[in-house]
């Protein structure tokens, strides 16, 4: 099965802070694919919190966003969604 | 316990007449019966064992303040006034200074910690250099009643 | 092996398993599980998780009625945390390749998470307290009721902690505990002074010990050099038990001091005595050969028990234990010294913002006159067994003062009439450990029956430096000139007025600043047991006269580190030989 990629930014004030990696956590884990996100130095496992962290993305940063498997597609639309949304923060 | 709950309003003495101790102590005991709260029978008595106490050891305890009082039976809940004397009145005080605030507590001698938050009040408030001064300055009993109402909100 | 430095501040060795206290006084038991148990322990740990996630889960629930969501969306992080798969994997690590045992694991996983966090950003930084959040709460549901407890040791241990309450202190099972070691603190924190009271030996501000050694390594405590070795090797062990005699040795050297009297070559008498937490030590008291207690600190009433407040009585009886074994010494019983502790926080509506500066000691007892009434009452009414003095802690100010013995009089009248035994007359003094006291000397003197020295309080209140904060302990200390400069007021203000001074802190019982003391003119000593005898050695072993000498020249000095150099010389040339270090 093909990879699907994206890039997303982060517009949240205070970036990928623990309230937004909570739900985008959540979100990963509701799917079977495999779904990576990197910065520009690392590439971590979307559905691990301790991971997600450890990016450590402020505001205005860019993340790569690859999926692997059967749901890959509608995994990656829903987190552009969140990321988009600014995980519902003003 | 607020000093409201304490002094009696209409037993302060804005303007003590006297200018001795002992006559300052018997003007307030004085005070307290002609409001009411205490019986006429009961002044000399009242008195007598204030002078006694103050014999043993000065309430003078500096700073133009002096806070005679006395546990005795048949005072249902701490009760007091306070006299002001414009000149100064020679209480033996432990800054050897004249006293020109008198605070007159009296108290049930089966109510030990009533008694010491009646005390604990009135020291609370007499530190305060503001209070001490306030009082000092007050001219009539309603001035007093009013700094005693404020200093009970600040708390 | 680990070999960590910190603080020395009581002497001695103590070789043996260590207890860690976590921040809750959870005990983390063996470290190991040998390796057949380690599916069992996993299973452990998988059940504390679900059972943890189950009560996150309720507790947002909870959370979110009551208070908003916004502030119940934390829990959905810790949840997210025990739900991540890479945790399981390295709690997995840790049990099964590791033999850890899953509290173990716990602790370490978690903390290791908690400092990597610690240097990213400080949003994400800001989370660390949600990682120990996390811990304790699997701890909890894998401990259960198994906690062990410091007043119900089963075994002989060293006890191992961030630091320790006063209340934790109070509770300590001193026939097992063989020696201390914290985190945090500095040479005069609470556990310094409980560590030397109780004769065993002390290490603290080794800053992360308790993060690198589990409930059952062997220790060894070396508080004179204030070195920590968590699992030390055959040798090591071997050395320091080499050593542990030799300091036995020493002992007995000083034990021979006992008897004789303290007077200086020139014939001056000084008084020598101690300070005590517990009646029990009166006996540690007079076997050293202290005449006396100068300070009797009487908050471990208020806080070894579990009511909220000693009765009249049980204070009475432990006044009066002191009074009696001291068979006719003086007893200077001090009134209640709580404040920025667990006892006046817990009850506070609001907590303090600066506990240190705030209602405590003396203040809170003005303000508490019912509670300070019964503790008058029980000195009182002890009062009539033997000698006995009582001292205010912390007076600020002479209106202080004033109450305070008002009140001492107040309570005497009831007693009068009450017809209750009690010493009608106590001399009432003060402690001096602020720098207003300090200043005000004369106008106190004229008013306090006796002056008692609190060095301790006053360094840090005159230098600004918290006594228990580790990234300053260094700066604390009471050679600087300016507490000197003030110690030496407050003995002129006492001798100008005819009122007796000592001094309580932990300085009277360092045998360096002995000479530089006497020779600002004081003559009385209350200190920890154990250091009455090298007090008295350094006494017996100088002249008032060459005292003053120093004296004169020590108070010329800037810097606290000409005044330790000159004193440290100077005591060397007094007394070659053993008791220098």
């Amino acid at each position: 099965m093909p990879a699907v990629e994206t890039e997303v930014e982060i517009v949240n004030k205070y970036g990928l802070h623990a309230r937004p990696a909570v739900l985008l956590v959540e979100a990963a884990n509701r799917f079977g694919c495999k779904i990576e996100i990197s910065n520009s130095s690392l590439s971590v496992d979307a559905k691990s919190i301790m991971s997600v962290m450890r990016l450590a993305a402020g505001k205005g940063t860019v993340l790569k966003i690859v999926a692997y498997g059967e749901d890959a597609e509608q995994a990656v639309r829903e987190i552009v969604k969140l990321f988009a949304d600014g995980f519902g923060e003003e | 316990m607020k000093l409201s709950d304490i002094i009696v309003a209409d037993a302060i003495v804005p303007k003590l007449a006297s200018r001795t101790r002992d006559e300052a102590i018997t003007e307030l005991v004085e005070a307290l019966a002609e409001a009411g709260a205490i019986s006429r029978a009961k002044v000399k008595d009242i008195t007598k064992a204030i002078l006694a106490r103050e014999a043993q050891a000065t309430t003078g305890i500096g700073k133009g303040v002096a806070l005679p009082h006395v546990k005795l039976e048949g005072i249902k809940k701490p009760i007091g006034t306070i006299g002001c004397s414009g000149e100064g009145i020679d209480f033996n005080s432990l800054d050897s200074k004249p006293v020109y605030s008198v605070i007159l507590l009296l108290s049930n001698p089966k109510n030990p910690d009533e008694h010491l938050q009646a005390m604990e009040t009135i020291f609370k408030h007499v530190q305060r250099d503001i209070f001490r001064k306030f009082l000092r300055q007050s001219e009539t009993s309603q001035a007093v009643i009013e700094l005693i109402r404020e200093a009970d909100e600040i708390g | 092996m680990k070999i960590k430095k910190g603080i020395g501040v009581s002497p001695g060795v103590a070789i043996a398993p260590a207890v860690v206290l976590d921040i809750e006084e959870f005990d983390i038991p063996r470290r190991q599980v040998p390796s057949d148990m380690g599916q069992v322990e996993m299973r452990r740990l998988r059940k504390a998780v679900e059972v943890s996630r189950k009560e996150l889960a309720d507790l947002r629930e909870r959370t979110a009625e009551r208070v908003g969501k916004e502030v119940a969306s934390i829990f959905d992080f810790h949840r997210g945390l025990l739900g991540d798969k890479e945790l399981m994997g390295k709690f997995q690590d840790a049990v099964l390749q590791g033999h850890a045992t899953a509290e173990y694991a716990v602790a370490t996983v978690l903390r290791a998470y908690a400092k990597e966090l610690q240097s990213m950003p400080a949003y994400l930084a800001d989370r660390t307290k949600d990682i120990y959040d996390v811990e304790k709460r699997l701890l909890r549901n894998l401990l259960g009721e198994k906690r062990e407890s410091l007043a119900h040791l089963t075994r002989d241990v060293n006890v191992l902690a961030h630091d320790l309450t006063p209340s934790q202190t109070a509770g300590i099972d001193r026939g097992h505990v063989r020696g201390l070691a914290m985190d945090a603190g500095g040479r005069t924190s609470h556990t310094a002074i409980v560590a030397r009271a109780l004769g065993i030996p002390a290490v603290v501000g080794l800053n992360d010990l308790t993060a690198e050694v589990g409930g059952g390594d062997v220790v060894i405590i070396d508080g004179d050099r204030g070195v920590v070795v968590v699992e030390p090797d055959t040798r090591t062990i071997r050395e320091y038990k080499r050593f542990a005699e030799q300091q036995v040795e020493l002992v007995h050297e000083l034990e021979a001091l006992r008897d004789l009297p303290a007077i200086t070559l020139d014939g001056h008498e000084v008084t020598l005595l101690g300070n005590i937490e517990f009646p029990d030590e009166v006996g540690t008291v007079l076997d050293q050969g202290g005449q006396g207690i100068g300070l009797y600190r009487t908050e471990f009433l208020y806080l070894g028990g579990q009511k909220e407040e000693p009765g009249e009585d049980d204070q009475y009886r432990a006044y009066r234990e002191v009074i009696d074994r001291c068979a006719g010494r003086p007893v200077v019983i001090r009134t209640l010294d709580l404040g920025a502790d667990k006892y006046t926080q817990a009850r506070a509506r609001t907590p303090e913002r600066n506990p240190f500066l705030g209602l405590r000691s003396i203040r809170f007892c003005l303000q508490n006159l019912p509670m300070f009434r019964r503790q008058i009452r029980a000195i009182l009414r002890a009062g009539t067994a033997g000698p006995l003095s009582v001292m205010f802690p912390l007076i600020t100010s002479i209106l202080e003062l004033r109450q305070a013995k008002s009140i001492v009089r107040d309570v005497a009248e009831d007693l009068e009439e009450e017809q209750i035994e009690h010493r009608a007359d106590v001399p009432m003094g003060i402690m001096v450990e602020t720098p207003s006291a300090a200043l005000q000397g004369d106008a106190l003197a004229r008013e306090s029956d006796f002056f008692s020295l609190g060095t301790n309080d006053l360094i840090q209140y005159t230098l600004a430096v918290d006594r228990g904060n580790e990234r300053v302990a260094t700066m604390f200390t009471a050679a600087h000139p300016a507490v000197l400069r003030l110690i030496k007021d407050v003995i002129r203000a006492g001798q100008r007025h005819g009122v007796p001074v000592s001094l309580c802190g932990e300085m009277a019982g360092d045998p360096q600043f002995t000479m530089l003391l006497l020779g600002l003119g004081l003559r009385v000593f209350s200190c920890t047991p154990l250091s009455i005898p090298r007090v008295k050695q350094v006494v017996r072993s100088v002249t008032v006269q060459d005292c003053t000498r120093l004296a004169r020249k020590v108070m010329g000095f800037d810097s606290d580190r000409e005044v330790l150099t000159c004193l440290a010389l100077e005591l060397r040339r007094a007394l070659p030989g053993s008791l220098a270090d």
